[in-house]
């Protein structure tokens, strides 16, 4: 049973002049099982990033259905999307979006500012993720005066504090050196072996090589499934639209 | 961590802008305060000139009078159940409970008299009261000392041959005491008294001093001190007339009038109508400027809050976007910007309040003639303050608005 399930999912875009509709996604469709870990590939320009904000419940379809845990996540209102959002996701920017003028604890504790429980539990949480991530020790650092590989930590650390099911990770070593970029991999490797469902945009054919599964997306539609030895399954084809499910 | 801490931490980081939107706010509500400070402080001014240019509440004796005219003719009006005034309602008028509020209670007692075998009218005043009530009245001479001295009216003692007028001959005064000009009278007639005693039914009286015209009915009158008057007409305690001024600020007449139909209850009291209209229409257009002015740099700071918190949502238009994807609703969004408006708000507010009352204190010897006191009013702190929120949260509402709306993924584009 698939934990997540793009289903048939297709995704137009006004032009500038308002005039014509472009299309960016046509006839996606993904399953995702839990504790997977599948790298979504393409150019640029070939609706990577659509896939992951409509997968991240923050850019409704144009037509289709996302589903999570059984929840028809554009069929929720806006402010119930962002509770989803708050209770089911956990991003990791290209460029970590930490907020400057917070330290590292508060950056981490930014999703959790707005849940109902005490300061005190809050900043325990936050306390126990930059542990998990090796950062307890730069609590009171604020993002400039942390490294790379750092700021990276940072936000998963941030990303994990809800304790989401799936983490949703934009290029997260894009903008990192190699060898920061396999420490940052090898704490999502160490998340996922923990069970961490974990859906990852990359252009790096070595960060997709340790994943379950690489879809490779080209021209708005999914046209190739690379399946990892020990991986599972799926994927589908745009023009096909034929939807498999574990 | 809560969205308070965000909001704190932003202010905290962005303090140029913060500090400018501050001041702004603080200009506004000081130029405000200031406003209202002089204002208050100016109509305190006003009140009292006004208060101090006569009587504004007038005590005669009840009676019911019949105005009477058949055929066309005119008969003088009958009077009966006449109660007549007497010295010691004075004291009474003294034991109100606004007593403090009354700043000259003139007594008088008027009759006919026979002046230099004519017929005049004599009025006996307690001349320390009467004078404070006419700071208008001029005199050439003295102020009277003893009780067989008088003053006359211009006209009186023209007609009494007292004095003579210096038209001709230029303007040479002579003895001319200090009280104050009339405003609108017709004051500054040259004239030398020629003549200092008078014969007023059959007594001779010293004149101590002519009024300089003007222009109302004490040109035709004599004025001696009240005891002396009413032995001499024949009206031992007897009073016909008390003049009251009343000081007003923050107190209506018409309650002082009340207080007095208490304590006098065979009077009738009257405020004069035109004096308090006259004051009520100045202080009205103080307040009305006043408010215009308010108003108007109110729009303004308004403006500025718009404008900086507009440029502030663009500016964190990436931060919003990352916000919103992890889970912030449209609500918490709007909190956050209208918490750090409030805290500005709050604090422009309570500095505007400062600087304003600072500003007033600065600037109100420019404005005012006499030494006005300025208005302190912890209300108008609290008023500073909530006008500041008001005005803050009020021109928040759009940006705030256009922030909770942005697209988290157009907001956050660049993944």
């Amino acid at each position: 049973m698939a934990f997540m399930s793009i289903e048939n999912v297709y995704k137009t875009y006004n032009d500038q002049s308002g005039s014509a509709a472009v299309p960016v996604l046509r006839a996606v469709n993904v399953a995702i099982t839990e504790g997977e870990f599948i790298c979504l590939m393409g150019p640029s320009g070939s609706g990577k990033s659509t896939v992951l904000t409509i997968v991240g419940a923050m850019n409704r379809p144009t037509r289709g259905k996302v589903i999570v845990d059984d929840i028809d996540v554009y069929a929720l209102s806006d402010e119930h999307r962002a509770d989803f959002r708050r209770e089911y996701i956990g991003f990791v920017f290209q460029q970590h979006h930490l907020l400057p003028y917070l330290n590292t604890l508060e950056n981490v504790m930014l999703p959790l500012a707005t849940a109902p429980m005490s300061s005190h539990e809050k900043k325990e949480r936050a306390i126990r993720v930059l542990q998990r991530v090796g950062l307890s020790d730069k609590a009171a650092r604020l993002p400039n005066q942390l490294s790379g590989g750092e700021q990276g930590r940072v936000a998963i650390a941030r990303a994990l504090v809800n304790d989401p099911p799936l983490i949703l990770a934009d290029e997260p070593t894009g903008t990192l050196d190699t060898k920061t970029g396999s420490e940052i991999m090898a704490l999502f490797l160490e998340l996922n072996a923990l069970g961490q469902t974990i859906f990852m945009v990359t252009h790096n054919n070595e960060n997709a090589a340790l994943a379950h599964r690489v879809l490779n997306i080209r021209d708005g539609a999914l046209d190739g499934e690379g399946q990892q030895p020990d991986g599972g399954i799926l994927l589908t084809s745009g023009s096909t639209a034929s939807f498999l499910s574990l | 961590m809560r969205i308070s801490t965000i909001a704190f931490a932003n202010l905290k980081r962005r303090k140029g802008k913060a500090l400018f939107l501050t001041v702004g706010i603080a200009i506004g509500i000081g130029t405000v305060v200031a406003m209202l400070s002089l204002g208050a402080s100016i109509q305190q001014e006003v009140g009292a000139q006004l208060d101090r240019f006569g009587a504004n509440i007038l005590i005669v004796p009840q009676s019911n009078n019949l105005a009477l005219d058949y055929g066309g003719v005119s008969v003088p009006g009958v009077a009966f159940d006449v109660h007549q005034l007497h010295n010691d309602d004075i004291q009474r008028i003294r034991e109100i409970p606004y007593h403090d509020r009354l700043a000259v209670i003139a007594p008088k007692v008027l009759s006919a008299a026979d002046v230099e075998g004519q017929q005049a009218v004599l009025a006996g005043v307690d001349f320390k009261q009467e004078l404070k009530l006419r700071r208008w009245w001029s005199i050439t001479g003295r102020q009277p000392e003893h009780e067989d001295d008088v003053l006359i009216g211009y006209e009186a003692a023209r007609a009494f041959s007292l004095i003579h007028s210096m038209e001709a001959t230029g303007p040479q005064h002579a003895e001319h005491s200090g009280h104050q000009s009339h405003p609108n009278g017709p004051a500054d007639t040259p004239f030398t008294i020629t003549r200092n005693q008078v014969s007023i039914n059959g007594q001779s009286h010293h004149v101590a001093g002519v009024i300089a015209p003007t222009g109302g009915p004490e040109d035709r009158m004599v004025f001696g001190s009240l005891v002396h008057v009413q032995q001499l007409v024949n009206k031992p305690g007897q009073l016909n007339v008390i003049e009251v001024s009343a000081l007003c600020k923050g107190c209506p007449v018409s309650d002082i009038v009340a207080q007095i139909s208490s304590k006098l209850p065979n009077a009738k009291v009257s405020a004069v109508q035109q004096a308090v209209k006259a004051r009520t229409e100045m202080v009205d257009k103080l307040t009305r400027f006043s408010a215009v002015v308010g108003a108007v740099v109110l729009v303004i700071g308004a403006l500025i809050i718009f404008t900086t918190m507009m440029g502030s949502v663009v500016e964190r238009t990436k931060e919003i976007g990352v916000l919103r994807a992890i889970g912030f609703r449209r609500m918490h969004i709007m909190q956050g910007l209208f918490i750090e408006v409030a805290i500005v708000s709050a604090l422009g507010g309570w500095l505007g309040w400062i600087s304003g009352l600072l500003a007033s204190w600065l600037a109100l010897p420019y404005f005012s003639e006499t030494s006005v006191r300025l208005e302190f009013h912890p209300a108008l702190l609290l008023f500073a303050v909530c006008a500041a929120l008001l005005i803050g949260i009020l021109s928040c509402i759009y940006p705030a608005l256009r922030a909770s709306n942005l697209d988290p993924s157009e907001a956050v584009r660049s993944i």
